[in-house]
């Protein structure tokens, strides 16, 4: 009933559901088509980057992870959605400035579309990833119904990275040098997160990190997902979904508090 | 009547805390843990009250300094007040020189994000472009980005997208001041016609005769304080007598 009211309010009554998407089509080609290399931009970063780690894992360190490509693949797409959402949002409210100073335009909306537009960014990486597994890698399994599971593991991602995202820019308005801060935390991040190291490996060597740190899980479970069309780890999931659910929380509340503030503070 | 007031401000009040020395960054802040910085209140609007029904026209007038555009931005809810509070039925709009516009963007995305912002839908937004277009007198620069235009076209655009698509509530900041000659006299024109009817307009000016031909109340700040609320023609008088 509720919730009814709420999507017919969102699609019928207003038009919020529209603005979102403008706002985020707008976004979208703001990042990808002012550059010259445009969109296939957005698909070679995570090219290039695996290229790198491929090279610096298999050919120099001989992993001896399955697939390694596409394992770093896989793990990259949702990093890089992560940072993309995460660094990348912590100046909007100053950026943004222009949608709110004049009206009471709720700033939700803004960190919401913003956030979908790098959600076009994600399903073209998927996407490519997709077809670079099942057409350049040899003996794969194959295209499962547990692959939908990306869906719900995607969907995490979003209210995680929405969690950190506000809390991020809304403690920019006191603190102008979190984004230095969030810097080196990142740079620690990616290298605490099974990224292109071996699971068994990883686990061993920082034992319940796997819980700890809200983008392993992620990770881990989209590789069982997409590589091995197996149903996730549901313990796992479920850590992960309150870990974002908490941020989350944590992001609104600064926001109303900090970020009410934001027209006389930026 | 509760649905026939578009503004109710009830006991608000708004204390700016200026810093000497601005501590906004973290290292700023370890540092200087034990040095707490010097701190300047300003009380910037002092405890009032008041109503504004829907689809009146109000006038604030008051010297420089004296809290217009600080009040009109926590009854526009762009500012949160530090007591009371607003209640607000529609969306709001603050109109100064130029109306929230990215210059990033092309002057054909501003109208849309712009409009969409005010609330209206993309398929209404369509019909109403070329009005907009056409009354900004831009023509042929729909489609560059706003940061190549003139000062006078970005007001012009503005002006355009906030006559056109307009909000419920409307904070008009000097409006009269938007353009060229011929730009002015457009916009006073499309103002009087049609514009003022059925919306609810606040509207800031230091011109007397603008206050008195649109405004059938009026109200006069001195130093954050709500010295009047009421006829137009007493509220100029005592402005006038008091900048004697």
């Amino acid at each position: 009933m509720i919730l009814g009211n709420t999507l017919r309010d969102w699609t019928v009554r207003t038009n919020k559901l529209e603005r979102l998407w403008l706002l985020a089509k707008i976004e979208f080609k703001l990042r990808y088509y002012e550059n010259k290399l445009g969109l296939f931009w957005a698909l070679l970063k995570p090219i290039m980057d695996m290229c790198i780690y491929y090279v610096a894992f298999k050919i120099i360190l001989k992993s001896d992870v399955p697939d390694f490509a596409s394992y770093i693949f896989i793990g990259l797409v949702s990093w890089n959605f992560f940072v993309e959402s995460t660094t990348g949002t912590i100046q909007l409210l100053n950026t943004k400035k222009y949608l709110y100073e004049y009206s009471n335009m709720n700033k939700l909306e803004i960190y919401i579309s913003t956030l979908f537009a790098n959600s076009i960014g994600f399903l073209f990486n998927l996407i490519m990833f997709v077809l670079f597994y099942h057409l350049l890698e040899a003996g794969t399994r194959g295209i499962s119904f547990n692959n939908l599971w990306i869906i719900v593991l995607f969907l995490n991602l979003f209210i995680l990275s929405l969690g950190v995202s506000l809390i991020l820019s809304n403690i920019y308005i006191i603190a102008k040098d979190i984004s230095q801060i969030w810097m080196v935390f990142t740079s620690f991040l990616f290298f605490l997160s099974p990224i292109f190291y071996k699971l068994s490996v990883y686990k061993k060597a920082l034992p319940a990190f796997d819980y700890a740190n809200p983008l392993a899980g992620i990770i881990i479970n989209s590789r069982s997902v997409m590589m091995e069309g197996v149903p996730p780890d549901f313990r796992l999931l479920g850590f992960d979904i309150v870990y974002a659910l908490l941020l989350l929380l944590a992001g609104l509340l600064l926001l109303n508090k900090l970020g009410a503030r934001a027209a006389e503070k930026l | 009547m509760e649905h026939s007031i578009a503004l109710k401000a009830t006991n608000i009040s708004k204390t700016f805390h200026i810093r000497e020395d601005s501590h906004n960054t973290i290292k700023h802040r370890l540092f200087n843990l034990f040095n707490p910085s010097r701190q300047k209140n300003v009380l910037a609007i002092k405890p009032m009250d008041f109503e504004i029904n829907k689809g009146e026209c109000v006038g604030l007038i008051g010297r420089n300094g004296c809290g217009k555009s600080t009040l009109i931005r926590l009854l526009a809810g762009v500012y949160p007040t530090d007591t009371g509070e607003v209640i607000i039925n529609g969306s709001t709009l603050i109109m100064n020189l130029g109306v929230g516009m990215s210059h990033e963007l092309t002057a054909r995305e501003n109208i849309y994000v712009s409009s969409s912002v005010l609330g209206m839908k993309i398929k209404d937004i369509d019909m109403i472009f070329d009005k907009i277009v056409e009354f900004a007198e831009l023509g042929e620069f729909i489609d560059t980005k706003i940061k190549y235009f003139s000062s006078g076209m970005v007001a012009r655009l503005g002006f355009s997208i906030a006559v056109n698509a307009g909000a419920g509530i409307m904070f008009l900041d000097e409006i009269f001041a938007v353009g060229d000659m011929k730009f002015q006299e457009k916009a006073v024109k499309v103002f009087e016609s049609s514009w003022i009817d059925g919306k609810t307009v606040i509207l800031v000016s230091h011109s007397m005769d603008v206050i008195k031909k649109y405004c059938t109340r009026t109200a006069y700040m001195r130093k954050g304080e709500l010295v009047f609320f009421g006829e137009t023609e007493k509220a100029i008088e005592l402005y006038v007598a008091d900048n004697q």
